[in-house]
């Protein structure tokens, strides 16, 4: 079966900070990201602000072009499919619930919509999806007359996937899609998002910056830093043993009752300018395992352990390191 | 109330304005033109005039009144048309050019742009002078074309801000068109703001119209106009002088009535907070930031307190709080109770972690221990305890020099902390130098210490640097350097790692630990996140609306809750080891509305094992351990004779 997204080599750069008589720097958001999505599962996209991640997955739903690679979507380039069958194939849920629905509208008119751009039901039909829809997420059927404002944070991403499931896609994106509610509400999403992936058999892209909201719903994880994924396989593995020593360190930054009075490691600074992105692996000033080849040769991603995919010199050899983080 | 007395009296004379203009045929008593010969120049009836020419007459016989009506249908009409016309172009093209951007947009601008430039009353002269006939049509032609670029700017600039709003981009992944887009998401929200620019421009064009008929420019007879009137009075000012003042004030009071709805029109879009008001009553709750995102606690009276400290000595403790509440009244004349009765302590050298989510008022808490509340926020009870002072009690003046010299405060967002016209060595000097009594050079050294502290490898560099130079993490260690710097005794950190990434986060909460390790300070640390609390703190208060569900010892609340919300939180923080295939605790329902009143236990409609107690009576803090607390009926029948003071 082909995978149900493939991604090769796919770059997007932005010039920034051009002005009068002077050239803007490049930022390099995505940075040559290739990955392949199989039909029914869930891959975790994680990093921290600024790696690319959220620009990757605006990529897919044609909210932005790459510069240069390949986006394959059921086997064809994007770039040769027409908008509209892509659109009913790829959703995405935003992050915000508070800015992502329009304030003016009903939410039976949000949830409408799609349906009615598409042409796909009208009239009594119309009506009679959208209640659906909106019972699939666990709203009570009341909210469909009420506008945005009046609802709360989590109601409203309920109205979010609602919308984005209306044109019954196979590939749900959720960009960020729980960071923004309460502790409480974000498991009530999680949830629901868990369910409807294996009541639509759904296959779902999780991006968010979370290692712990990302390794519950993920099978597969893929971690990116200034634009690379620098480490992807499956979520037991990566988590139980990570590789690159960012994995490392993001999951030894995730502060935890049971991590109290343990020393951790602790990545020193702050992510580098993407402006101006350091030579060699793009860790390197941060890693505490860099040697002279991290700062000359920039890793290739390799295959290291069968599912393994990682971007370090010493993936393996990092044995010796620092491999008692946990 | 005076704005909107304003309002109605501007909005009444334009009814009447419009009125007039409608029924003029009906209401005005001869034909404009109508002339008697027999009575020229007739005084109007104050001036010894009769009741047939109310007015008086002009120098043709004409009656004043009957033209004055006239005046004001044309006046009416020609400003309304061309205000419809501008109107109109000015929001289809703004809305192009803001949407679309690109060479349409340069095309419309620069075309505005050139208008502008030019002067448009000359223009007008030249083009109504190559009639000789002018009639209504033509005026609204000339006047209401160039109108369009004063909405088209503002449109645009709306246009463009809500372009790349979420909502709009969900439209366009949901396969929305342009057009779609434009008309359906973009237009809805972009025209509430053409009312108030409409209103301006029609007084300016009431003003423009009476201005080109007085030059002579405007219409021609019989179409009569105020602007007319006004030129023909002149000429017979010293006989008659009424009949230029007749028109000239109808255009005034025509001006100052639109001005007087634009002005009411504006209070409502954008409410003003009247800085000579200090009574509360009349702000609503919206205008209490910063604690309006944690202002959602069910109005009731104020809970009894618990006192979670009994083995702390009274010397160990820094800060006591006591049943402190906190009220937010709101615009309706209720009061919201935000913060209800809470009771904690802080001993010296420790960290006491607030965990809560949004709504629980853990921020609102830090904020009145501080006398930060912003108004109309204020502290209805309790005390707060600090070393030996209360600090809900004490003047403003003493108030000041605890603040920030004794108790310091990080606050979420570091950038808005600092002042961004400043550099960061600057402001770090200026604080130490405000509260300790050292010169700068001192000052000086102790900045490039402690900045060494929080892990800046080039002190000096940093120093000369503004905020927004540096990132959220970098600017949030230098406000624990400054904090550092003043040693404080007590530091209050309000969600201190929220904005920032994870790995930046734990720098930042490894310096926290530093600061209490090397230098003794206690912390009171508020955040959303169990986890965070959990790792750093000694002891742990954990909130929901407004109040203290369970407090206590970290490692043992935090290891066995009691409180079934507590449980709940820990249980709703997914953990990666479970994997997916175990389904997430998640509470269900929603927070409290603020709205709503309870006499209850406010968990109670989220709570799995509430009973029928719950829903009718607030539980009562009881005594888990000697330092651990809980508020919850569960455990009050085995424990109620034991533990109820």
């Amino acid at each position: 079966m082909t995978p149900i997204l493939e991604l090769d080599d796919v770059r997007k750069h932005y010039s920034v900070g051009g002005g009068f008589a002077r050239r803007g720097a490049s930022v390099r958001a995505v940075d040559g990201v290739s990955l392949r999505l199989e039909r029914g599962e869930t891959l975790g996209l994680v990093g921290e602000s600024g790696c690319g991640k959220s620009t990757l997955a605006r990529t897919l739903v044609l909210l932005e072009k790459p510069d240069s690679g390949e986006v394959r979507f059921d086997g064809r380039p994007v770039s040769v499919t027409d908008a509209a069958t892509l659109r009913r194939g790829v959703q995405i849920v935003f992050q915000d619930p508070y800015t992502s629905l329009p304030p003016h509208m009903k939410v039976r008119r949000i949830i409408a919509e799609p349906l009615m751009i598409h042409r796909i039901a009208s009239g009594a039909e119309l009506r009679a999806r959208v209640d659906g829809l909106i019972a699939d997420v666990g709203l009570p059927a009341a909210v469909a007359d009420k506008l945005p404002g009046q609802l709360s944070g989590g109601q409203r991403q309920r109205v979010s996937i609602a919308r984005a499931l209306a044109l019954e896609p196979s590939l749900l994106i959720a960009d960020e899609s729980v960071s923004a509610l309460d502790v409480s509400v974000q498991a009530q999403i999680l949830n629901l998002l868990n369910g409807l992936r294996e009541r639509h058999g759904l296959t779902l892209l999780f991006v968010s910056h979370d290692i712990g909201v990302v390794t519950y719903v993920s099978q597969r994880i893929a971690v990116m830093y200034l634009g690379k994924i620098v480490e992807m396989g499956p979520a037991a593995d990566v988590y139980g043993q990570p590789m690159h020593p960012y994995t490392r360190a993001l999951m030894a930054a995730v502060p935890s009752l049971e991590r109290r009075g343990r020393e951790r490691i602790v990545v020193r600074g702050d992510p580098p300018d993407p402006k101006h992105p350091p030579p060699g692996c793009a860790f390197h000033p941060r890693c505490p395992m860099a040697q002279d080849l991290c700062r000359a040769e920039s890793p290739p991603v390799l295959e290291w352990l069968p599912g393994r995919h990682v971007a370090c010199h010493f993936a393996l050899g990092g044995e010796s390191y620092g491999r008692s983080t946990e | 109330m005076l704005r909107r007395k304003a309002a109605i009296v501007g909005l009444g004379g334009i009814g009447l304005l419009v009125f007039v203009a409608v029924t003029a045929p009906w209401i005005a008593p001869y034909e404009p033109a109508a002339q008697d010969l027999a009575n020229v120049l007739a005084p109007p009836v104050w001036d010894g005039g009769d009741w047939a020419y109310p007015l008086g007459t002009d120098a043709l016989g004409r009656d004043v009144l009957s033209r004055m009506i006239y005046g004001a249908r044309s006046s009416v009409l020609i400003s309304a048309c061309a205000m419809l016309i501008g109107a109109t172009l000015g929001l289809v093209t703004g809305l192009i050019a803001g949407f679309f951007g690109g060479l349409a947009d340069t095309l419309i601008m620069r075309l505005g742009d050139v208008q502008l430039a030019l002067p448009f009353i000359l223009i007008a002269i030249v083009i109504l002078g190559m009639m000789t006939e002018r009639s209504p049509v033509h005026l609204i032609v000339v006047l209401g074309i160039p109108a369009w670029i004063v909405y088209a700017r503002v449109v645009r600039a709306r246009t463009l801000a809500e372009r790349e709003q979420d909502y709009v981009r969900a439209a366009e992944t949901i396969g929305a068109r342009p057009l779609r887009r434009m008309l359906r998401y973009v237009l809805p929200q972009v025209r509430s703001v053409m009312p108030a620019i409409a209103l301006i421009d029609l007084s300016h064009l009431v003003v423009m119209e009476s201005t080109l008929s007085f030059l002579g420019f405007g219409l021609t007879s019989p179409h009569v106009s105020w602007g007319q009137i006004l030129a023909d009075g002149r000429q017979n000012m010293v006989v008659s002088p009424w009949l230029p003042v007749l028109p000239g004030v109808a255009i005034m009071l025509t001006v100052l009535c639109i001005n007087l709805a634009v002005e009411g029109m504006r209070a409502q879009v954008e409410p003003r907070r009247r800085w000579w008001s200090t009574r509360w009553r009349r702000l609503g709750p919206r205008e209490t930031q910063p604690g309006a995102s944690a202002l959602s606690a069910t109005s009731a009276g104020p809970a009894t307190a618990s006192t979670p400290s009994a083995v702390s000595v009274p010397g160990d403790v820094l800060l006591d709080v006591r049943g402190l509440c906190v009220e937010f009244p709101a615009a309706d004349g209720r009061v919201v109770q935000a913060v209800r009765g809470v009771s904690f302590t802080v001993g010296r050298g420790k960290i006491l972690g607030i965990v809560g989510e949004s709504g629980s008022g853990k921020s609102v808490t830090s904020y009145a221990l501080l006398r930060l509340l912003s108004a109309p926020g204020r502290v209805s009870a309790g005390s707060a305890v600090f070393d030996g002072v209360d600090l809900l009690g004490v003047p403003e003046r003493s108030m000041r020099r605890i603040r920030g010299r004794r108790i310091g405060m990080i606050f979420q967002n570091p950038v808005g902390s600092l002042n961004p016209v400043l550099t960061v060595g600057y402001q770090m000097v200026e604080a130490i130098r405000t509260h300790r009594d050292i010169d700068r050079r001192t000052a000086v050294e102790i900045s490039d210490r402690v900045f060494r502290d929080v892990g800046f490898a080039d002190p000096a560099h940093v120093m000369k640097q503004y905020p927004f130079r540096l990132s959220g993490g970098q600017n949030q260690r230098v406000m624990i350097a400054m904090t550092m710097a003043i040693e404080p005794e007590l530091l209050l950190a309000d969600e201190p790692t929220t904005a920032l990434d994870v790995t930046t986060q734990a720098q930042v909460l490894d310096q926290l630990r530093r600061v209490r390790d090397e230098h003794g300070t206690s912390i009171v640390i508020i955040s959303h996140d169990i986890g965070l609390i959990g790792e750093i703190s000694d002891d742990v208060v954990v909130m929901y609306a407004g109040e203290v569900c369970e407090s206590g010892p970290t490692e043992q609340v935090l290891r066995e809750p009691r409180h079934p919300y507590t449980q709940a939180l820990l249980e709703s923080v997914p953990r990666p080891e479970t994997g997916v295939t175990s389904l997430l605790r998640s509470i269900p329902g929603e927070l409290p509305d603020p709205a709503q009143e309870s006499t209850g236990c406010p968990f109670a409609p989220r709570c799995t094992s509430a009973m029928d107690v719950c829903r009718t009576h607030r539980p009562q803090p009881l005594t888990v351990s000697p330092a651990w607390t809980a508020a919850c009926h569960l455990y009050t029948e085995e424990r109620t004779e034991a533990t109820r003071r």
